[in-house]
């Protein structure tokens, strides 16, 4: 029963009343533009005072260094959950300045889709904290409760209502498999805290009973990452669902799995590398081949999009495959895995913004519908171009740095674990680059559809919180390319606090 | 100490669960298959804390988590799924077919 | 041990093929005995029973449902303040007795606004 560290919570306890004081400004005001002031406000603030975290050595009211262990063990404050807090701070404010301008165009209810994101990132963000089983499943609810109702906004709309129940149909299974490992693990540890789970495992008694249980655990995060076998939900889910929704889902809630995968496979079971290294071997490679190859075929780009989401949590998953090797460097495959989801997250939530942008102008996420974009709007045909480019893994956009990172990782492990998951993760970008590409040819080299009215289509306006969070995640991802140390840094910083735990 | 019956029962829950989420063409039967198995999780979760007579009890807390995330889930799926009812009459999981490929 | 590990799996691999026999044997047994005689008359309700009429959903208002929503989660809230009574008394001792009762308000107004959020919203009035 010691003092509570209050500064370590800060950013957790802003989210909070944030979510509070958005669902009650609604209540209380007529302005439906109320509630999204105060979410980007509340989520503003929370940024920075992860900021204030990340740089207390410098700060002088700051004063405690290190990092900050809560609550027995359960609830810590290191690199490695300031990086992933703080990206998904960026992406709840980036996804809720998309929705600013796509909620008006349709009658929805608007104060409870902020309240929903809002909890959303509080979610998230208490996940990339939380070191124990409890704290970790409840913040993981959060995330994908909100994530079920999101998607289904919009009301009268049969695919939306689809959707809907399908995502929620996958999650709720994929909570009890997720839970069912953890009671297993919990009866043979005697124990929800991840270090001391860690420290427990090599003298378990039953130790087929605890790899059964590691297994039903992966299975659940499986679900979650929507990696291949378990991706059959995903493109429908982000086809169906709001688009601005579509991008939380494909970024937030597929990081908040990510961050919960890392946290268990790294903190809780390093030492049972052989069981889930191989697993995941073999989910990375189905996830990349399967979603590349039958991304190829989609017409809609929405869906493209989705296959793409697939592939790209195959490369994710490649680092954790390498992992099996014995005597893997996995400081090295962690912070792979953290700056190529930093790095996915900003390009994917642009290339949302601006197909979200182009799909309500044109009417349509059919791809042969936007053909011709290039004339009619220069601008935002060269930052699809951009946001493309860079999910490919073309230089000097900051892609490419993700899968040089994750390429580094695989290979640096030195076994054929390694060597053979990047073998496939190249063969893989090089299949990747025909969808993304084909998007591209369609919008600058094919012609109009001789339906569209031009004049018409020029002289829509983009509206002003979407084009700043366009230019926003852009500046970002030029940024990250031509200065790939920072994404570097971060990634380093978020793997520091594993030389501690001896890894 | 009898350990193991209350694992045997909880697996046996599971799997029941299990079958029917996979079986059960109605939305509604699917959710109460899936409390079926949130239900072997917290008989699974208390029969360990009492064996390994847990001193933070942390096995029985999570079973008040697990309780209350089992009440939410089905306060949102019974919402999603009148939605869907009201819209096209069916509560049918193989009705949900609008979008391929 | 190694040979243990092993015959561990032989028993799981054991289990699963007297499984598979088992239900394959009573599915099979029952499809290879069973007369096959189908007819309208087996479809009809037995002696007192009463034909169906309509589909196996009732239509009930919604307000119940919504009624029932509000009750079932406060009613399972409230399971979180039972071992807060209990360990009400260890935080007692060691001093921090204020901290845990403004913690337990906390709570309480957070499920508060939640029940401001459904007056507003008009989910209370029963007309």
């Amino acid at each position: 029963m010691d003092a509570i560290d209050y500064h370590a919570l800060l950013p957790e306890i802003i989210l909070a009343v944030t979510v509070l004081a958005t669902l009650l400004v609604d209540l209380f005001t007529s302005r439906k533009s109320f509630a999204a002031i105060t979410a980007m406000i509340g989520m503003f603030a929370s940024f920075v005072a992860i900021l204030t975290l990340a740089f207390c050595d410098n700060l002088t009211f700051c004063t405690s260094t290190g990092d900050r262990v809560l609550f027995g063990g359960s609830f810590v404050v290191d690199g490695y959950a300031i990086v992933l807090q703080g990206l998904f701070i960026f992406a709840g404010f980036i996804v809720v300045l998309m929705s600013v301008g796509y909620l008006e165009t349709d009658r929805y209810y608007e104060g409870e889709f902020y309240f929903l994101i809002v909890s959303a990132v509080l979610g998230a963000a208490v996940m990339a904290s939380s070191r124990d089983f409890i704290s970790m499943i409840v913040a993981l609810e959060i995330v994908s409760g909100s994530g079920f109702l999101l998607a289904g906004w919009r009301k009268g709309d049969a695919r939306s209502n689809e959707a809907s129940l399908k995502f929620f149909i996958i999650g709720v299974l994929a909570l009890a498999l997720l839970l069912f490992g953890v009671s297993l693990i919990y009866g043979l540890t005697g124990t929800q805290v991840f270090s001391e789970i860690a420290a427990a495992s090599s003298s378990v008694e039953d130790i087929a009973l605890f790899n059964l249980g590691a297994i039903f655990v992966l299975l659940g995060f499986g679900f979650k990452v929507s990696a291949v076998p378990f991706h059959f939900w995903t493109p429908d889910v982000y086809e169906g669902s709001p688009p601005p929704v579509t991008a939380w889902l494909s970024v937030g809630s597929k990081g908040a799995g990510f961050v919960g995968l890392l946290s268990v496979c790294y903190l809780a079971l390093p030492s049972v590398t052989e069981i889930w290294g191989p697993v995941l071997w073999l989910v990375a490679a189905l996830s990349m081949t399967i979603g590349n190859i039958v991304a190829i075929k989609q017409t809609n780009v929405i869906r493209l999009l989705g296959y793409s989401s697939i592939a790209q949590a195959g490369f994710m998953l490649a680092p954790f495959g390498a992992a099996a090797a014995t005597g893997a460097d996995l400081s090295q495959t962690f912070s792979a895995t953290v700056t190529y989801l930093v790095i996915y997250a900003v390009m994917n939530l642009g290339a949302f913004a601006v197909v979200i942008i182009v799909g309500t102008r044109v009417g349509s996420y059919e791809l042969e519908r936007w053909s011709g974009l290039n004339t009619w709007a220069p601008g935002l045909a060269l930052s699809l171009a951009a946001f493309f480019m860079s999910l490919a893994g073309i230089p000097p956009l900051a892609g490419w740095f993700a899968k040089f990172v994750m390429f580094s990782a695989t290979i640096g492990v030195g076994s054929w674990w390694g060597y053979s998951i990047a073998i496939v993760a190249a063969l893989n970008a090089v299949i990747a680059l025909v969808y993304y590409l084909k998007v591209l040819k369609s919008a600058f080299f094919d012609t109009v559809p001789a339906d569209l009215d031009v004049a018409t289509l020029e002289a829509g306006t983009v509206p002003g919180p979407t084009s700043f969070a366009i230019g926003l995640t852009a500046a970002a991802v030029l940024v990250l390319g031509i200065f790939p140390g920072l994404a570097a840094n971060l990634g380093d910083f978020s793997s520091d606090f594993l030389a501690t735990l001896g890894l | 100490m009898t350990l193991i019956q209350f694992l045997i029962v909880a697996t046996a829950l599971f799997s029941f669960g299990l079958y029917g989420v996979i079986t059960r063409k109605n939305a509604v039967l699917v959710l109460a298959s899936v409390e079926l198995m949130l239900a072997a999780v917290n008989i699974n979760l208390v029969a360990f804390d009492v064996y390994l007579d847990d001193p933070l009890n942390s096995g029985q807390i999570f079973t008040l988590f697990t309780i209350a995330l089992a009440a939410a889930e089905v306060g949102i799926g019974i919402a999603i799924i009148l939605m869907i009812y009201r819209n096209r009459q069916s509560a049918d999981v193989d009705d949900l077919d609008l979008m391929k490929g | 041990m190694l040979n243990q590990y092993y015959g561990d799996y032989l028993t799981v691999a054991l289990f699963i093929a007297v499984g598979a026999i088992l239900v394959g044997g009573a599915v099979g047994a029952s499809k290879l005995l069973a007369p096959k005689n189908p007819g309208g008359f087996k479809d009809v309700a037995y002696e007192s029973g009463i034909e169906p009429v309509g589909g196996g959903w009732n239509q009930s208002h919604i307000r119940y449902y919504i009624f029932a929503l509000m009750f079932l989660i406060f009613d399972v809230e409230a399971v979180f303040i039972f071992p807060w009574a209990i360990t009400l008394d260890a935080f007692q001792a060691a001093g921090r007795g204020v901290f845990i009762l403004v913690e337990m308000f906390l709570f309480i107004l957070i499920l508060l606004s939640g029940l401001l959020y459904a007056i507003r919203k008009g989910v209370l009035k029963w007309e």
